[in-house]
Protein backbone atom coordinates (compact mmCIF):
# COMPACT_ATOMS: atom_id res chain seq x y z
CA UNK A 1 0.00 0.00 0.00
CA UNK A 2 1.25 3.47 -0.77
CA UNK A 3 0.67 6.90 0.79
CA UNK A 4 -1.89 7.41 -2.25
CA UNK A 5 -3.88 4.42 -0.95
CA UNK A 6 -3.62 5.42 2.67
CA UNK A 7 -5.26 8.56 2.26
CA UNK A 8 -7.95 6.64 0.54
CA UNK A 9 -8.99 4.45 2.97
CA UNK A 10 -8.26 5.94 6.25
CA UNK A 11 -11.13 6.82 7.19
CA UNK A 12 -12.03 3.13 6.67
CA UNK A 13 -8.93 1.73 8.54
CA UNK A 14 -10.22 4.00 11.65
CA UNK A 15 -13.42 2.62 11.27
CA UNK A 16 -12.01 -1.03 11.95
CA UNK A 17 -14.14 -2.10 8.26
CA UNK A 18 -11.40 -2.57 5.84
CA UNK A 19 -10.54 -6.48 5.50
CA UNK A 20 -7.71 -8.08 7.16
CA UNK A 21 -5.62 -7.89 4.63
CA UNK A 22 -6.23 -4.38 3.84
CA UNK A 23 -6.07 -3.30 7.37
CA UNK A 24 -2.40 -5.26 7.66
CA UNK A 25 -0.94 -3.59 4.93
CA UNK A 26 -2.34 -0.74 6.03
CA UNK A 27 -0.49 -1.23 9.48
CA UNK A 28 2.41 -2.04 7.68
CA UNK A 29 2.95 0.73 6.05
CA UNK A 30 2.22 3.04 8.66
CA UNK A 31 5.26 1.52 10.66
CA UNK A 32 7.41 2.69 7.65
CA UNK A 33 6.08 5.80 6.76
CA UNK A 34 6.18 8.51 9.36
CA UNK A 35 3.68 11.08 6.95
CA UNK A 36 1.20 8.84 7.22
CA UNK A 37 1.41 7.92 10.59
CA UNK A 38 1.44 11.81 11.33
CA UNK A 39 -1.74 11.88 9.07
CA UNK A 40 -3.64 9.42 11.09
CA UNK A 41 -2.78 10.74 14.43
CA UNK A 42 -4.10 14.24 13.35
CA UNK A 43 -7.25 12.31 12.15
CA UNK A 44 -8.12 10.32 15.05
CA UNK A 45 -7.73 13.71 17.16
CA UNK A 46 -9.90 15.57 14.93
CA UNK A 47 -12.02 12.62 14.90
CA UNK A 48 -12.03 12.46 19.04
CA UNK A 49 -12.39 15.90 18.92
CA UNK A 50 -15.51 15.70 16.84
CA UNK A 51 -17.54 12.97 18.92
CA UNK A 52 -17.05 14.90 21.98
CA UNK A 53 -18.45 18.27 20.60
CA UNK A 54 -21.12 16.82 18.92
CA UNK A 55 -22.21 14.54 21.64
CA UNK A 56 -26.10 13.52 21.21
CA UNK A 57 -28.07 16.29 22.53
CA UNK A 58 -31.21 14.42 24.58
CA UNK A 59 -34.55 14.80 23.94
CA UNK A 60 -36.28 17.37 26.26
CA UNK A 61 -38.82 15.88 28.85
CA UNK A 62 -41.80 17.99 27.79
CA UNK A 63 -41.20 16.07 23.73
CA UNK A 64 -41.35 12.78 25.69
CA UNK A 65 -43.94 13.84 27.32
CA UNK A 66 -46.17 14.99 24.12
CA UNK A 67 -45.16 11.92 22.44
CA UNK A 68 -46.93 9.60 24.98
CA UNK A 69 -49.56 11.59 24.77
CA UNK A 70 -49.67 11.61 21.16
CA UNK A 71 -49.10 8.08 20.58
CA UNK A 72 -52.30 7.31 23.03
CA UNK A 73 -54.66 9.60 21.85
CA UNK A 74 -53.74 7.76 18.41
CA UNK A 75 -54.08 4.72 19.92
CA UNK A 76 -57.31 5.41 20.56
CA UNK B 1 -49.15 -9.98 12.41
CA UNK B 2 -51.59 -9.03 14.94
CA UNK B 3 -55.08 -8.68 13.88
CA UNK B 4 -56.45 -5.15 13.77
CA UNK B 5 -58.44 -5.67 17.19
CA UNK B 6 -55.37 -6.48 19.28
CA UNK B 7 -53.49 -4.20 17.78
CA UNK B 8 -55.26 -0.80 19.28
CA UNK B 9 -54.90 -2.52 22.77
CA UNK B 10 -51.64 -3.96 22.62
CA UNK B 11 -49.62 -2.48 19.89
CA UNK B 12 -49.81 0.76 21.53
CA UNK B 13 -48.31 -0.57 24.74
CA UNK B 14 -45.91 -2.83 23.17
CA UNK B 15 -44.78 0.13 20.24
CA UNK B 16 -43.91 2.96 23.23
CA UNK B 17 -41.92 0.29 25.14
CA UNK B 18 -39.48 -0.69 21.82
CA UNK B 19 -39.58 3.41 20.62
CA UNK B 20 -39.71 5.45 23.05
CA UNK B 21 -35.86 4.17 23.93
CA UNK B 22 -34.72 5.72 20.64
CA UNK B 23 -36.22 9.36 21.29
CA UNK B 24 -33.25 10.47 22.23
CA UNK B 25 -31.16 9.69 19.03
CA UNK B 26 -34.15 10.72 16.96
CA UNK B 27 -34.16 13.83 18.61
CA UNK B 28 -30.41 14.51 18.64
CA UNK B 29 -30.32 13.56 14.81
CA UNK B 30 -33.71 15.81 14.13
CA UNK B 31 -32.18 18.85 15.83
CA UNK B 32 -28.68 18.19 13.26
CA UNK B 33 -31.17 18.14 10.41
CA UNK B 34 -33.53 20.68 11.19
CA UNK B 35 -31.56 22.84 12.80
CA UNK B 36 -34.11 24.33 15.64
CA UNK B 37 -35.91 22.54 18.16
CA UNK B 38 -38.80 22.98 17.38
CA UNK B 39 -38.90 21.27 14.12
CA UNK B 40 -36.96 19.18 15.22
CA UNK B 41 -39.99 17.90 18.00
CA UNK B 42 -42.14 18.10 15.52
CA UNK B 43 -40.32 15.62 13.10
CA UNK B 44 -39.64 13.45 15.97
CA UNK B 45 -43.37 13.44 16.63
CA UNK B 46 -44.53 12.99 13.11
CA UNK B 47 -41.85 10.14 12.77
CA UNK B 48 -43.65 8.43 15.69
CA UNK B 49 -47.14 8.72 14.45
CA UNK B 50 -46.09 7.32 11.00
CA UNK B 51 -44.15 4.48 12.68
CA UNK B 52 -46.81 3.74 14.87
CA UNK B 53 -49.34 3.52 12.11
CA UNK B 54 -47.24 1.46 10.01
CA UNK B 55 -45.77 -0.72 13.15
CA UNK B 56 -47.77 -3.64 11.94
CA UNK B 57 -45.10 -3.27 8.87
CA UNK B 58 -41.98 -4.29 10.79
CA UNK B 59 -40.39 -6.77 10.38
CA UNK B 60 -39.66 -8.45 13.65
CA UNK B 61 -35.78 -9.06 13.63
CA UNK B 62 -34.87 -6.52 11.73
CA UNK B 63 -33.34 -3.15 13.06
CA UNK B 64 -35.82 -1.03 14.57
CA UNK B 65 -33.56 1.54 15.53
CA UNK B 66 -32.46 2.02 11.45
CA UNK B 67 -36.38 1.63 10.77
CA UNK B 68 -37.27 4.64 13.01
CA UNK B 69 -34.56 6.27 11.10
CA UNK B 70 -35.53 5.69 7.97
CA UNK B 71 -39.03 6.65 8.46
CA UNK B 72 -37.75 10.17 9.88
CA UNK B 73 -35.52 11.12 7.17
CA UNK B 74 -38.45 10.17 4.92
CA UNK B 75 -40.17 12.80 6.75
CA UNK B 76 -38.43 15.10 6.66
CA UNK B 77 -37.36 15.04 3.13
CA UNK B 78 -41.45 15.09 2.54
CA UNK B 79 -41.46 18.27 4.80
CA UNK B 80 -38.70 20.13 4.43
CA UNK B 81 -36.59 19.11 1.80
CA UNK B 82 -38.76 20.01 -1.16
CA UNK B 83 -39.80 23.47 0.27
CA UNK B 84 -36.04 25.35 0.47
CA UNK B 85 -33.66 22.66 -0.28
CA UNK B 86 -31.53 24.95 -3.06
CA UNK B 87 -28.84 22.15 -4.63
CA UNK B 88 -25.40 23.94 -3.59
CA UNK B 89 -22.49 22.71 -6.08
CA UNK B 90 -18.72 21.60 -4.11
CA UNK B 91 -15.77 21.64 -5.77
CA UNK B 92 -14.55 18.52 -4.39
CA UNK B 93 -10.88 18.79 -5.50
CA UNK B 94 -10.67 22.16 -4.03
CA UNK B 95 -11.42 20.66 -1.04
CA UNK B 96 -9.23 17.73 -1.41
CA UNK B 97 -6.22 20.33 -2.23
CA UNK B 98 -7.02 23.18 0.51
CA UNK B 99 -7.08 19.77 3.06
CA UNK B 100 -3.98 18.79 2.10
CA UNK B 101 -2.66 22.11 2.57
CA UNK B 102 -3.68 22.72 6.11
CA UNK B 103 -2.78 19.29 7.17
CA UNK B 104 0.98 19.29 5.62
CA UNK B 105 1.55 23.42 7.03
CA UNK B 106 0.16 22.19 10.69
CA UNK B 107 0.65 18.29 11.39
CA UNK B 108 3.67 19.67 13.72
CA UNK B 109 1.09 22.12 15.74
CA UNK B 110 -1.29 19.44 14.84
CA UNK B 111 0.19 16.81 16.46
CA UNK B 112 2.45 18.18 18.93
CA UNK B 113 -0.08 18.78 21.77
CA UNK B 114 -0.89 15.39 24.23
CA UNK B 115 -4.11 16.54 24.68
CA UNK B 116 -6.60 15.24 22.39
CA UNK B 117 -9.07 18.07 22.12
CA UNK B 118 -6.54 19.91 19.71
CA UNK B 119 -9.03 22.76 18.95
CA UNK B 120 -9.69 22.98 22.68
CA UNK B 121 -10.91 27.00 22.76
CA UNK B 122 -13.06 26.29 19.58
CA UNK B 123 -16.32 27.45 20.27
CA UNK B 124 -19.61 24.92 19.61
CA UNK B 125 -21.34 27.30 17.43
CA UNK B 126 -18.50 27.19 15.04
CA UNK B 127 -18.41 22.94 15.48
CA UNK B 128 -21.92 23.29 14.81
CA UNK B 129 -21.67 25.54 11.60
CA UNK B 130 -18.98 23.47 10.42
CA UNK B 131 -21.31 20.77 10.27
CA UNK B 132 -24.14 22.58 8.87
CA UNK B 133 -22.32 23.76 6.59
CA UNK B 134 -21.76 20.46 4.68
CA UNK B 135 -24.67 19.40 1.83
CA UNK B 136 -27.83 17.60 3.59
CA UNK B 137 -26.58 14.13 2.31
CA UNK B 138 -23.14 14.50 3.47
CA UNK B 139 -24.41 15.76 6.54
CA UNK B 140 -26.68 12.71 7.43
CA UNK B 141 -24.14 9.99 6.77
CA UNK B 142 -21.84 11.75 9.16
CA UNK B 143 -24.27 12.11 12.06
CA UNK B 144 -25.92 8.54 11.38
CA UNK B 145 -22.23 6.71 11.30
CA UNK B 146 -20.16 9.24 13.50
CA UNK B 147 -22.95 10.44 16.18
CA UNK B 148 -25.37 7.50 16.13
CA UNK B 149 -22.94 4.07 15.48
CA UNK B 150 -25.08 2.82 12.59
CA UNK B 151 -23.08 0.69 10.18
CA UNK B 152 -22.58 0.71 6.87
CA UNK B 153 -25.10 -1.31 5.75
CA UNK B 154 -28.17 0.11 8.21
CA UNK B 155 -26.87 3.52 6.93
CA UNK B 156 -27.15 2.23 3.29
CA UNK B 157 -31.11 1.15 4.14
CA UNK B 158 -32.23 4.00 6.37
CA UNK B 159 -30.77 6.19 3.12
CA UNK B 160 -32.18 3.77 0.54
CA UNK B 161 -28.87 4.17 -1.37
CA UNK B 162 -26.03 1.38 -1.73
CA UNK B 163 -23.15 0.43 0.47
CA UNK B 164 -20.82 2.55 -1.69
CA UNK B 165 -22.92 5.46 -1.84
CA UNK B 166 -22.65 5.54 1.82
CA UNK B 167 -18.87 5.41 1.84
CA UNK B 168 -18.27 7.87 -0.38
CA UNK B 169 -20.41 9.99 1.22
CA UNK B 170 -18.53 9.02 4.27
CA UNK B 171 -15.10 9.77 3.06
CA UNK B 172 -16.31 13.24 1.22
CA UNK B 173 -18.11 14.42 3.78
CA UNK B 174 -15.76 13.71 6.85
CA UNK B 175 -13.26 15.44 4.70
CA UNK B 176 -15.30 18.57 3.78
CA UNK B 177 -16.07 18.14 7.95
CA UNK B 178 -12.64 18.17 8.72
CA UNK B 179 -11.51 20.31 6.34
CA UNK B 180 -13.36 23.00 7.52
CA UNK B 181 -12.76 22.69 11.28
CA UNK B 182 -9.19 23.14 10.07
CA UNK B 183 -9.53 26.13 8.29
CA UNK B 184 -12.23 27.71 11.37
CA UNK B 185 -8.85 26.62 13.66
CA UNK B 186 -6.21 28.49 11.46
CA UNK B 187 -8.27 31.17 10.82
CA UNK B 188 -8.77 31.57 15.23
CA UNK B 189 -5.24 30.87 15.40
CA UNK B 190 -5.48 27.14 17.15
CA UNK B 191 -2.93 26.40 14.41
CA UNK B 192 -0.25 28.55 13.35
CA UNK B 193 -0.19 28.17 9.45
CA UNK B 194 -0.32 31.28 7.74
CA UNK B 195 -2.92 32.38 5.71
CA UNK B 196 -3.61 32.05 2.69
CA UNK B 197 -6.59 32.14 -0.32
CA UNK B 198 -8.98 29.23 0.09
CA UNK B 199 -9.64 29.15 -3.44
CA UNK B 200 -5.91 28.98 -4.87
CA UNK B 201 -5.51 25.94 -6.61
CA UNK B 202 -3.00 23.71 -7.55
CA UNK B 203 -0.87 23.04 -10.53
CA UNK B 204 -0.54 19.27 -10.45
CA UNK B 205 -3.83 17.80 -10.65
CA UNK B 206 -1.99 14.71 -10.32
CA UNK B 207 -0.25 15.00 -7.28
CA UNK B 208 -3.87 15.35 -5.77
CA UNK B 209 -5.62 12.88 -2.93
CA UNK B 210 -7.95 10.20 -4.27
CA UNK B 211 -8.47 10.06 -7.92
CA UNK B 212 -10.87 8.47 -10.56
CA UNK B 213 -9.67 6.17 -12.58
CA UNK B 214 -10.45 8.17 -15.62
CA UNK B 215 -12.23 10.82 -15.35
CA UNK B 216 -14.30 13.01 -17.81
CA UNK B 217 -13.30 16.50 -16.17
CA UNK B 218 -10.12 17.57 -14.30
CA UNK B 219 -12.45 18.88 -11.64
CA UNK B 220 -14.88 16.35 -9.80
CA UNK B 221 -18.11 18.22 -9.16
CA UNK B 222 -20.52 17.08 -6.73
CA UNK B 223 -23.77 18.42 -6.48
CA UNK B 224 -26.18 17.99 -3.63
CA UNK B 225 -28.12 14.88 -5.09
CA UNK B 226 -31.69 15.59 -5.42
CA UNK B 227 -34.08 12.85 -4.16
CA UNK B 228 -34.49 11.53 -7.87
CA UNK B 229 -31.63 11.82 -8.92
CA UNK B 230 -29.29 10.33 -6.54
CA UNK B 231 -28.26 7.13 -8.20
CA UNK B 232 -27.28 9.46 -11.43
CA UNK B 233 -25.35 11.99 -9.30
CA UNK B 234 -23.76 8.78 -7.52
CA UNK B 235 -23.19 6.51 -10.02
CA UNK B 236 -19.23 7.03 -10.15
CA UNK B 237 -19.38 6.13 -6.38
CA UNK B 238 -17.15 3.04 -7.35
CA UNK B 239 -14.45 5.38 -7.71
CA UNK B 240 -13.45 4.86 -4.25
CA UNK B 241 -13.94 1.41 -4.97
CA UNK B 242 -13.64 0.18 -0.99
CA UNK B 243 -13.62 -3.15 -0.13
CA UNK B 244 -15.37 -3.61 3.29
CA UNK B 245 -15.28 -6.86 5.43
CA UNK B 246 -17.36 -9.50 3.57
CA UNK B 247 -17.64 -8.41 0.49
CA UNK B 248 -15.79 -9.19 -2.24
CA UNK B 249 -15.16 -6.27 -4.84
CA UNK B 250 -11.24 -5.46 -5.31
CA UNK B 251 -9.86 -2.41 -3.77
CA UNK B 252 -8.30 -0.66 -6.73
CA UNK B 253 -4.46 0.36 -6.41
CA UNK B 254 -3.54 1.95 -8.94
Amino acid sequence: MLCHDVKRVIYFFLDGTLDLRRQNDFQHHLDLCADCETRIVIHRRIRIFLKKRLAPICAPDHLKQRLTRSLRAFAE
Amino acid sequence: MKSAEAYEHEQGWDFEKAAMPYVDSLYNTAYRMTRNSEDAEDLVQETYLKAYKYYDKFEEGTNFKAWLFKIMKNTFINNYRKKKLTPHKIDFSEIEESYERVIQKNAPDLIKDPETEIFQDMMDEDVKRALDSLPHDYKMVVLLADIEGFSYKEIAEILDCPVGTVMSRLYRGRKMLERTLLEYARKYGYIRGKAEPAKMRSRKDEDKGPKKKEGPAEEEEIQEPDENEEEVLFADDEDLDLEVEGEEEEFNIE
